[in-house]
């Protein structure tokens, strides 16, 4: 799924990276926990959904190749965020609807999540 | 030249270049250029005869800590600024450089190569040194760490796309590089309690090390653990710090810090176990998968720690074939 | 017609861990977070709510915001003490090794939508 389509689907608004929204992710991941970003996030080409907009969030995902985030909820990053976001290259979007929502949304349009990505090999 | 390098722009390698780059390009650098490709041609020198005054002088207004001494253009000897202090704590201000420097002077030969002049610095930890002609014996330069670090900057540079990104600033890398002949270090020091900045260290160790030329999946385990080994050293420590060897066969990561210590390591390695405090798990932190991640990233893994005496915890990712 | 809790069950194939015989609370919609004051702000009464983490607070926090039941996603492992503590709070705690996105994906596919749908 391109992240355009994302956006369509969860009526999103672009914080940065809109040169790139060409951008394909292969599966997605949503939560807040950083160590469950780090553990179970083995692919490149990754969506991640999540609510946490520090710093952390993004040098976290930068570890793990990480691409595009999504933010949940209505959060917005902080110029900081979006500053280091930006020098990587990555891609963020944000959207209003919470996190069960997003997830829901997506999964109905076809995008699945690592485990099932793992699977189907 | 000086001694030590400034803001220096960084880059990035253009991530979508999935070509195969051998590991430790630096190195590979180190031993194909030479010593004359570093140094500087331009020196200042004193003469056997000059007195402790001129050397003072040169000294003061050149910002250096040593001269070259030449006699009729032959290398005889070195002055530096302990020589300088000697010939003062002795009372003798109007000596002459011949009766004060240094005559058996480390050197290097400008068809050297460059690996050489990196082992000598570390093992001897002189700031500069003079460069001789091999056929001639002639000095024709002088090399110091700032200089080599200079030419290796450049040539890297001509090898990979960059994009400059202004931010990622690289001179603290450079100020913490050691080498020995076949072994890169850096260094990252961890603050504790900085959650803000949790995972920021890593981040520049994974520039480094695909800037090194580390294939992407073997930098991707060993950064995605040494983010856990920070995160860890934030949550629980006053502070420590992360040292990335690039070896041989290799990247060696040992993760130290001064804090509590791990009571029972054992336990530590469960998924799901933490002993972090529960606002830790509110900022998304202390799950447990910490240690766990890091045993599933790494070939091999030790943690040395007792309670009371902190922790070093060490890793390695081997590197492909 | 409201989904209940042995629907969810049955259709994501899940593992009862705690509150055997409370599966016929109904759901009024779901939630998934993995941090407690979130849920603490946002989750809605009745709501089966989705999480990675599996402490024992996770059990008064439920409590609290009247969930009717806990999916425990990951494979993630309870300790006896979070087990016991759930059936005395009456919060039942259902198990799997799909990840929250996917369970999401599912419960949202049989209807269960989030709490604030029309945000």
């Amino acid at each position: 799924m391109r992240i355009k389509e994302v956006i369509e689907i969860l009526k999103g608004k672009v914080i940065c990276g809109k040169d790139s929204l060409n951008t394909e992710v292969k599966m997605a991941c949503g939560c807040d926990l950083m160590s469950h970003v780090l553990a179970f996030i083995k692919h490149d080409n990754t969506l991640l959904l999540t609510g946490l907009t520090t710093s952390q969030a993004i040098y976290i995902a930068d570890a793990v190749n990480i691409k595009a985030i999504c933010f949940v909820r209505g959060k917005q990053p902080v110029e900081e965020t979006i500053a280091l976001a930006k020098e990587r290259g990555m891609i963020l979007i944000a959207v209003d609807i919470p996190m069960y929502e997003a997830c829901g949304r997506l999964y109905q349009r076809g995008l699945v999540g690592c485990s099932e990505y793992e699977h189907k090999g | 030249m000086g001694g030590y390098i400034k803001e220096v722009s960084w880059g990035v390698p253009n991530m979508s270049t999935k070509a195969k780059v051998s590991p430790t390009k630096t190195q590979e650098l180190a031993y194909e250029f030479k010593v004359k490709d570093a140094m500087t041609a331009e020196i200042i020198s004193v003469s056997p005869k000059n007195t402790m005054d001129d050397v003072r002088k040169l000294l003061q207004n050149e910002r250096i800590s040593g001269l070259p001494v030449l006699d009729r253009g032959k290398l005889v000897g070195i002055i530096s600024i302990d020589n300088f202090i000697d010939c003062i704590m002795s009372g003798r201000i109007d000596e002459i450089v011949e009766n004060n420097m240094t005559t058996k002077v480390e050197s290097l030969y400008s068809d050297e190569p460059l690996i050489h002049a990196i082992s000598k610095f570390d093992k001897l930890g002189y700031g500069r040194f003079p460069v001789l002609e091999h056929e001639t014996g002639k000095l024709v330069g002088v090399i110091t760490k700032g200089d080599i670090i200079k030419c290796l900057l450049q040539k890297l540079e001509i090898n990979y796309h960059m994009e400059e990104i202004q931010r990622y600033r690289a001179s603290h890398i450079f100020e913490d590089i050691k080498s020995d002949k076949t072994t890169l270090t850096l260094n990252y020091k961890i603050k504790g309690g900085d959650y803000k900045h949790a995972g920021e260290q890593s981040g520049y160790l994974k520039v480094n090390l695909l800037r090194l030329g580390i294939s992407p999946p073997v930098a991707r385990r060993v950064i995605v653990a040494s983010c856990e080994a920070e995160m860890n050293i934030i949550i629980f420590s006053k502070g420590g710090e992360i040292s990335a060897r690039v070896e041989e066969d290799r990247i060696r990561v040992n993760a130290i810090d001064n804090g509590p210590g791990i009571e029972d390591i054992k336990k530590a390695m469960q998924p799901g176990f933490s002993t972090a405090p529960d606002w830790v798990r509110e900022m998304g932190f202390g799950a447990g998968m910490g240690l766990p991640n890091i045993e599933n990233c790494a070939d091999e893994m030790k943690i040395d720690s007792k309670p009371g005496e902190g922790t070093n915890l060490e890793f390695s990712v081997f590197m492909e074939r | 017609m409201k989904m209940k809790l042995t629907d969810i069950v049955t259709n994501l194939d899940l593992e009862i861990k705690a509150g055997h015989d409370l599966l016929d609370r109904e759901v009024t919609g779901g939630f998934v977070s993995d941090i407690l004051s979130s849920v603490l702000t946002h989750a809605e009464s009745g709501n089966i709510w989705v999480t990675y983490q599996r402490h024992l607070n996770i059990v008064p926090i439920a409590g609290a915001k009247e969930i009717s039941g806990i999916i425990v996603v990951s494979g993630r492992q309870l300790d006896k003490e979070t087990l016991e503590k759930a059936d005395e709070e009456q919060i039942p705690i259902l198990g799997t090794s799909m990840d929250a996105f996917q369970v999401v994906g599912k419960l949202y596919r049989m209807g269960i939508r989030g709490s604030d749908e029309n945000v």
